[in-house]
């Protein structure tokens, strides 16, 4: 069994990495303080900087660095100076000496020598200094992570996802900029692939770096609209503010007493991102990504509010104030195979099915949002009973025609919403 | 010394061509063993309680977005067919909708039960003649159980080579049509007459007598709709006749004095005759990597066909009738060019009984108000569809190796005239429903290449190369692969094709079980 040796594994991605490569047949060896959940085989007492038992290497064929102080990213980024870079250069040297096939090293997408927060300058530093080891080719590999979501609420995913549940109206920086979401589960399996192949699969061999981010950069302000979404079923509405504003509000968090502190560290890392080509090394490391959207549909606001857009179009296609719950349950189960996410109508719409005719498109294509699922609405309708088909009476045609006519305006305006 | 064989043939596919080619060999007391990709099991869905698992699938696998697919190919059992040869096959379509299937009965289970004969003009250019043909039209007519009118203006054109049991009563508003025609008074390129289909009207073999009660599309769970598992049926009764099940074959390879062939289970099984009825497109991926100097693009013909909505106003605000079939009610014809296979023909359907969502996708109107309005006036809609002969397509088959079996790609294309054809077809066709009280409705349009099937002229029976077959379906570069089912047909008249594969494929299994048997 390959045994892998790993650091930082308390930690949200770290938790994540154990569960799953226990699954495949790792065999895992922990160096930390705090307990780890899940079948570990052994744990030995280690704190960044200090050095590893040498025990603790016994059989072991990678080694996955997760751990991170950010306390001391404030030290000056001088080898022999900062935490970060003594205790991972020191932790690199011993696994290498004792014969790993491979280290890799969690790294972010904000490395960069001129990175806005100390966090992705210590990065880059550390990055640099782990290739540049002897016997260090072929072996040491780096993993420019993204902003990882999904599992439990931890890390800057728990933090965001903190953020967005508070109100509707946020203030934020950089809403802008843009953000490379990519869901834990394949953070986890790229992690794991660099552990088990080649350093440098997708990219270079020299620079044996390999990007783990989301290969469709959003800006963070729809990843915000997106999370609050998934969480809470209900809209943001950002504020733009600027980042000296930002800054000065978290030195106002530190002084205040009951406020929770926010780190000057997070923001800067969030107004200093910049997307890095992901796909080319998601292809070579095996990792599908899946669209962050997609993934978040399974929760439980957007499963609701699946259900009451079924209900909403198979109460207006069939003219039924109230259609059975089978069918809904089936519509909702044909949503989930094809379309797979709600399209967050609000409720108002919902709450009057007749409204929906106002945002059907004019000419409809098969891939309109809205029309696919009215389409589908359609097919659920018509197999309630023996398949017969609504007998309108000529009256309530006319009625029915003159409402058409009516609603053509809001059509061709309308019914671009929900395309 | 020669190997052991476990057959004298072995036959692949278990659809029309497959049992229609078994028949004349176990009869003759060859042994034929058949190896079909599925097994009974698999052949569920044959009339499900309750409503909305007939019509979406137990498993939901017929709700789907709108693909423009015909109602016919979008019930459950169709949707799990087809997938299951999806998934088997690494056969893709570039403008060209590829339709086969992986499942016991092939494509017969989802046909829609036109048949009609080829006649001697049809064929000309084959090599074999009409009496021989004809011979074997009458011994599958009679297996398979046919209706129709054997006298009226379209009998002729469909044939009548075989017994035609009484026709069912048509649908009100194709009979508000027949009733207004007088033959030929629409000019003698002009024929409209009952359609002629595969549905039982007499009791026989242990299948029910249609009783209208309007399933043909789900699966007609009294066996009225000939599919190729009651021929089947028949067949486990000879001696001399083996079913293999679940093994789909995915290698043929040669053996001493004969040829061997390797199941996805890793089964092998020998004989010196393979007849190869897996279905079109599987048949040319099992027969392709057999072929010495195969061009890497082959031609491959397929009928365009056209679709035609039409309203008879006459039967607006009536109630649908109680009682119905949803195939064919009417058939035509319609000469458009001077040559003899320059004519189309086709069917006229009634709306009542299908379901609204694949016409109430294609209505300017909201969804509520279409359904609404479909509703209203389905019962006074019919479609005509109309097929063009297989020389006006212009399609490409381009295969590549890719390990033991090819990777296809079929490109899909249609003759450069065939938009001017089709548009004096649409034209003269909307002058003559008028005159028959109905009206076209807009949205007439051609389907996608290779949506309706109507496939041919892959491995053309007499054609010289290493593609052509001779008149046996035999390759003249390797001998004892015989080609049985649509791919061998050399042309595509405008005409419903499956009555003439099984026709051809009986007549090759008498052609075979009449030669000298090796000791």
């Amino acid at each position: 069994m390959p045994r892998l040796l790993l650091t930082g594994a308390s930690g949200y991605i770290g938790q994540r990495l154990c569960t799953r490569a226990a699954e495949r047949g790792w065999d895992i060896v922990v160096l930390g303080t705090a307990p780890v959940g899940g079948t570990i085989g052994r744990r030995f007492d280690w704190r960044l900087g200090e050095g590893a038992p040498a025990a603790a290497f016994a059989g072991v064929t990678a080694v996955v660095h997760l751990a991170h102080s950010w306390k001391s990213d404030g030290e000056p980024r001088a080898p022999f100076a900062n935490l970060n870079l003594i205790g991972s250069e020191r932790l690199a040297r011993a696994a290498l000496a004792a014969g790993v096939s491979r280290f890799v090293f969690a790294s972010t997408t904000s490395a960069r020598p001129q990175a806005l927060n100390a966090y992705g300058q210590v990065k880059f530093a550390l990055e640099e200094l782990l290739r540049s080891l002897p016997a260090a080719a072929d072996r040491v590999a780096c993993a420019r992570i993204g902003l990882v979501y999904g599992g439990p609420e931890q890390g800057q995913y728990g933090l965001l996802s903190r953020l967005v549940r508070l109100s509707p109206l946020l203030p934020m920086v950089a809403v802008e900029r843009k953000v490379q979401p990519i869901h834990l589960d394949e953070v986890v399996a790229g992690l794991l692939a660099l552990a088990n192949g080649p350093c440098a699969p997708g990219g270079d061999a020299t620079t044996a770096v390999s990007v783990l981010a989301g290969p469709v950069p959003i800006s963070f302000g729809d990843w915000l609209r997106i999370l609050r979404r998934a969480h809470t079923g209900k809209g943001l509405v950002l504020l733009p503010i600027p980042l000296w504003v930002a800054l000065g509000a978290c030195e106002l968090t530190r002084l205040l007493p009951f406020v929770p502190t926010v780190d000057r560290e997070r923001i800067l890392g969030l107004a200093g991102t910049s997307p890095m080509e992901s796909a080319r090394d998601l292809a070579a490391l095996g990792v599908e990504v899946v669209a962050p959207s997609r993934r978040l549909a399974t929760s439980r606001a957007a499963r609701r509010q699946m259900i009451a857009e079924a209900r909403s179009m198979l109460s207006y296609v069939s003219g039924q104030r109230i259609p059975p719950r089978a069918a809904i349950a089936r519509l909702v189960r044909a949503f989930d195979r094809s379309v797979a996410q709600p399209l967050w109508m609000p409720r108002f719409i919902l709450n009057r099915p007749w409204l929906l005719r106002a945002f059907e498109p004019l000419r409809a294509n098969a891939d309109h949002g809205l029309a696919q699922r009215l389409h589908l609405s359609v097919m659920v309708a018509e197999s309630i009973g023996d398949g017969e088909k609504p007998q309108g009476a000529i009256s309530s045609l006319l009625g029915l025609g003159a409402l058409e006519i009516a609603m053509l305006p809001f059509r061709a305006t309308l019914g671009r919403i929900y395309a | 010394m020669s190997m052991t064989f476990d057959a004298d043939c072995i036959v692949i596919g278990s659809g029309p061509a497959g049992v229609s080619v078994t028949s004349p060999l176990v009869q003759s007391g060859l042994q034929v063993l058949m190896l079909d990709g599925a097994s009974d099991r698999s052949a569920t869905h044959r009339g499900s309680p309750e409503p909305w698992q007939r019509m979406l699938g137990s498993e939901l696998e017929a709700l789907l977005p709108e693909d423009g697919l015909s109602p016919k190919l979008r019930t459950p059992a169709a949707r799990q067919i087809m997938d299951a040869f999806q998934r088997a096959n690494d056969i893709r379509g570039e403008g060209f909708v590829t339709i086969g299937s992986l499942g016991r009965g092939g494509l017969s289970r989802i046909w829609g039960g036109f048949v009609c004969e080829f006649d001697a003009q049809d064929i000309e250019g084959w090599p074999l003649s009409i009496e021989d043909l004809r011979r074997s039209y009458r011994t599958v007519t009679d297996r398979m159980g046919v209706s129709g009118s054997s006298s009226d203006e379209m009998a002729a054109f469909f044939g009548c080579s075989g017994e035609v049991l009484p026709a069912l009563p048509i649908g009100p508003g194709a009979a508000h049509m027949l009733r207004r025609y007088r033959p030929g008074s629409q000019g003698h390129e002009f024929g409209l007459g009952i359609a002629r289909n595969a549905i039982l009207t007499l009791a026989r073999d242990g299948r029910n007598a249609c009783d209208l009660r309007n399933q043909c599309l789900w699966g007609c769970d009294r066996g009225a709709v000939y599919d190729a598992r009651f021929d089947l049926d028949q067949l486990k009764r000879w001696s001399t006749f083996r079913l293999a099940d679940n093994a789909r074959v995915v290698r043929i390879a040669q053996a001493r004095d004969g040829w061997q062939v390797l199941t996805e289970d890793g089964r092998t099984f020998a004989a010196r005759r393979i007849m190869v009825a897996a279905g079109f497109l599987a048949t040319a991926a099992l027969v392709i990597p057999l072929l010495p100097n195969l061009p890497p693009e082959l031609r491959l013909l397929n009928s365009p066909v056209l679709a035609m909505p039409l309203l008879v106003p006459a039967r607006l605000g009536r109630p649908e009738p109680p009682k119905a079939f949803s195939l064919a009610q009417l058939g035509y014809r319609l000469q458009y060019g001077p040559a003899h296979l320059d004519y189309v023909s086709g069917a006229v359907y009634e709306i009542a009984g299908l379901p609204g969502s694949s016409f109430t996708a294609r209505l300017p109107l909201g969804r509520r108000a279409g359904s609404a309005f479909f509703g209203a006036i389905s019962s006074a809609l019919l479609v005509s569809t109309g097929y063009f002969p297989g020389c006006e397509s212009d399609n490409r088959l381009r295969w590549r190796r890719a390990g033991d079996a090819p990777s296809i790609v079929v490109h899909g294309h249609v003759s450069a005239d065939l938009k001017v054809k089709a548009d004096g077809v649409i034209r003269r066709l909307r002058k003559i429903w008028r005159k028959l009280g109905a009206f076209a409705l807009p949205g007439a349009a051609m389907a996608k290449p290779g949506t309706d099937v109507h496939f041919g002229g892959l491995f053309p029976m007499g054609a010289p190369g290493p593609h052509g077959t001779d008149e046996m379906g035999e390759f003249v570069a390797t001998p004892g692969i015989h080609a049985v089912d649509g791919s061998v047909l050399p042309t595509l008249p405008s005409k419903y094709v499956t009555l003439t594969i099984m026709a051809n494929a009986d007549r090759i299994g008498r052609r075979i079980a009449a030669l000298p048997r090796a000791p």
